[in-house]
């Protein structure tokens, strides 16, 4: 069946909207009109005129007044007497120390511009990338005029946040080997969920491994998780394999001669097809609400290679919903056996 | 307003590179793993949002794009006056009476001008090039395939107006003339015109209950042989493969990309025919060219010294993981074997117009 038409959906699925907070049930309720889960609140929307709530996020009390009034859309939280709303979606705030992966928007004399899913575009300094030819290499004027051979428009990149601006706007790094340009693999981005405050409801936790390594089937796989909710899934770099292209100049250790490479090594087919189906299973998580880490991938991964290869041993090549119903399928099977 | 974005493909090389490897292996793998190459991708769908339409219908589609189409009729006097009168009364006898041609056969009577289309997307102005394409191009197949404007002739001095209105309720992430044509064609399935009481070159007048409203495409027991609007499917070929339905990621490597609009066939061999067929100059052939390695002096080559000599490099380093936008159009034999694909007995036109009378069916 090539294609798929369903009616819509009953307003929208209660179920990855609904967490437990134990502290919701605690306060009294007098004085607040809408106290449902399931319902939200709009920006502009009055939550409540009793001066005995005190003001959280996403909250706004207008001057000589003591109305609480929403500032985005989102659910409605108290504790005990502070009452926040949670936004349905948000884009990601930087902050010191995180792992972002993110994409160059332009190219400027001493530094780039990158899109980080952040509200706004966050820079990428000259000064702070590794230079090719070794850690103790100076920055000279025609580095400057290079530019563009480091990055250019549109590649990827997986950096550190070094600084922040009294505007929000982040600085970034990538003075280290584990940080660079990104080829081999796939990108995908689940904007809207990324990070902070929201990682209860699906999107990228930050967690003390933010890149780890895929054992499959056809090899191995590098999944690198930015917090921002930006996901590169590529083919596992192997070291030592660079002596195959001795140069002339003479590049120090350390600094690897392709990373700055824009051209793909030879991936094996089996690997491409791993990667994709990666890549793939991440949306499917986040179709279903659910947090994206690295032990997650991990089970929805084994469980949906299961999956298929049962299928095709039972026959049946039926798949309904794309990536997510295969994501539900195998949630389904993990929480069933435990 | 901020100038209209050109449909830019933000991708970097190694991305595209990675992309175009796994589409062309056999078979292909798709950017969704989940589905194979004649796969489309789900959407939810829903008619009759509009109550003041005669007939509306709402596509979404899983990546969050979203169309909606209304289509509203009214009657026009045929010598084109501007009718002051909505549908459903009669008109203000101010028109010429001409000697009636006692004709019942509306056949060869319809104008092309009946039928007004206005696609809006958000981003876009009305005059820019997106949009009108889109609108043109869905009006052709509209036109081209047979008995709709006839319809809409009542009698010598009166016909239907038809205000096809399609929103894009999202910024079109994907080229979206395939969700467009789907909305309108389900649209148009479930539109309805007030039932007409008068006869022949009377004023027309028209039955005020909405129940004996008759179908725009009149529906018969043997629905399968019904005449039903066309719709727009869209085939990308990427090496040797053939892929339907491509998703944003997927068009941004394609080599070349085909608007095939079919209807079902009413009489003949096959379950559809072909309407119109039309390529689409894919956004892949605005994609910057990768560096490779030998050129790049990041990577300890050596810059090219003349452009000639960069571009002599370049074709010796063709299929290799470097990314080169690609070049020409579409062989013959491909389109051939797409339109096959389009019209063969359980082919992609049969399966997308089944799925869309499913959904009116309930």
């Amino acid at each position: 069946m090539p294609i798929t038409i369903l009616p819509p959906s009953a307003p929208i699925a209660a179920a990855h909207l609904h967490h437990d907070d134990s502290d919701e049930d605690m306060s009294d309720d007098d004085g607040l009109p809408v106290q449902s889960t399931t319902s939200i609140v709009t920006p502009g929307e009055t939550v409540t005129s009793d001066p005995q709530w005190m003001r959280g996020h996403g909250t706004y009390v207008p001057a000589d007044t003591t109305t609480i009034i929403s500032t985005v859309a989102g659910h409605l939280h108290k504790t005990n007497k502070l009452l926040s709303v949670q936004p349905l979606r948000a884009r990601y705030t930087p902050e010191i120390g995180d792992l972002v992966v993110g994409r160059i928007v332009s190219v400027q004399t001493k530094k780039w511009t990158v899109d980080i899913a952040a509200p706004m575009l966050a820079s990428l300094p000259l000064s702070a990338i590794n230079l090719p030819g070794g850690i103790l290499r100076r920055r000279t004027a025609v580095d400057e005029l290079n530019i563009r051979t480091f990055f250019s428009e549109g590649d990827l990149l997986v950096a550190e946040v070094q600084s922040l601006h009294g505007d929000n706007t982040a600085s970034l790094h990538t003075r280290s080997l584990k940080y660079g340009k990104l080829r081999n693999g796939l990108f995908t981005s689940l904007t809207g969920a990324g990070g902070g405050i929201l990682s209860r409801r699906g999107g990228v936790v930050r967690s003390k491994r933010q890149t780890f390594t895929l054992q499959t089937g056809a090899g191995e796989i590098d999944v690198v998780l930015g917090v921002n909710g930006y996901i590169f899934v590529s083919a596992h770099k192997k070291a030592g394999q660079d002596e195959k292209d001795v140069s002339i100049t003479s590049l120090e250790q350390g600094v690897s001669e392709t990373l700055y490479s824009s051209q793909n090594d030879d991936i094996e087919p089996g690997v491409a097809r791993e990667i994709t189906r990666v890549s793939t299973l991440v949306k499917g998580l986040v179709g279903c609400g659910r947090r994206v880490d690295e032990d997650m991938i991990v089970r929805v991964y084994e469980g949906a290679v299961e999956l298929e290869a049962e299928e095709k041993v039972m026959g049946s090549s039926e798949r309904a919903g794309g990536a997510k119903g295969v994501v539900e399928a195998v949630l389904g099977r993990l929480e069933m056996g435990g | 307003m901020a100038p209209p974005q050109p449909q830019q493909v933000n991708l970097s090389p190694a991305e595209l590179s990675f992309l175009r490897s796994t589409l062309c292996q056999a078979p292909p793998v798709r950017f969704d793993h989940t589905k194979g190459p004649k796969d489309f991708r789900s959407m939810r769908a829903e008619y009759d949002v509009l109550p003041g339409a005669n007939g509306s219908a709402r596509v979404a589609l899983e990546d969050g794009t979203e169309a909606l189409v209304g289509v509203k009729a009214e009657v026009e006097t045929s010598q084109w006056r501007p009718s002051p009168d909505a549908r459903g009364s009669a008109l203000a006898p101010d028109a010429e009476m001409r000697d009636a041609a006692d004709d019942e056969d509306a056949k060869g009577k319809g104008q092309n001008s009946w039928i007004e289309m206005s696609v809006e997307i958000p981003g876009f102005r009305d005059d820019d090039s997106l949009p009108v394409f889109l609108a043109s191009m869905l009006t052709e197949s509209l036109l081209a395939s047979g008995g709709l404007k006839d319809r809409l002739y009542i009698n010598t001095r009166f016909h239907w107006k038809l205000y096809i209105d399609i929103l894009l309720l999202s910024p079109p992430l994907s080229y979206p003339l395939a969700l467009l044509s789907m909305t309108t064609h389900l649209a148009l399935l479930t539109s309805r015109l007030p039932a007409l009481k008068s006869e022949k070159d009377e004023d027309p007048l028209f039955d005020d209950d909405w129940d004996a409203a008759v179908f725009l495409y009149p529906k018969s027991k043997a629905s399968a042989s019904d005449d039903k609007p066309p719709v727009i499917v869209l085939a990308m070929g990427v090496g040797p493969n053939i892929i339907f339905d491509p998703c944003m990621e997927e068009l941004a490597v394609a080599d070349s990309v085909l608007a095939i609009a079919c209807a079902n066939a009413t009489a003949s061999s096959t379950r559809a025919r072909i309407v119109s067929v039309r390529t689409i100059d894919p956004p892949s052939h605005l994609t910057p060219p990768g560096v490779p390695n030998s050129m790049n002096s990041a990577t300890g080559g050596t810059v090219p010294a003349s452009s000639a000599e960069a571009l002599t490099q370049r074709e010796l380093l063709a299929n290799s993981g470097v990314w080169t936008p690609p070049r020409g159009g579409m062989k013959r034999g491909l389109i051939s074997q797409v339109v096959k694909m389009v019209v063969e007995e359980g082919g992609v036109a049969e399966e997308v117009i089944s799925a869309l009378q499913a959904i009116e069916l309930g």
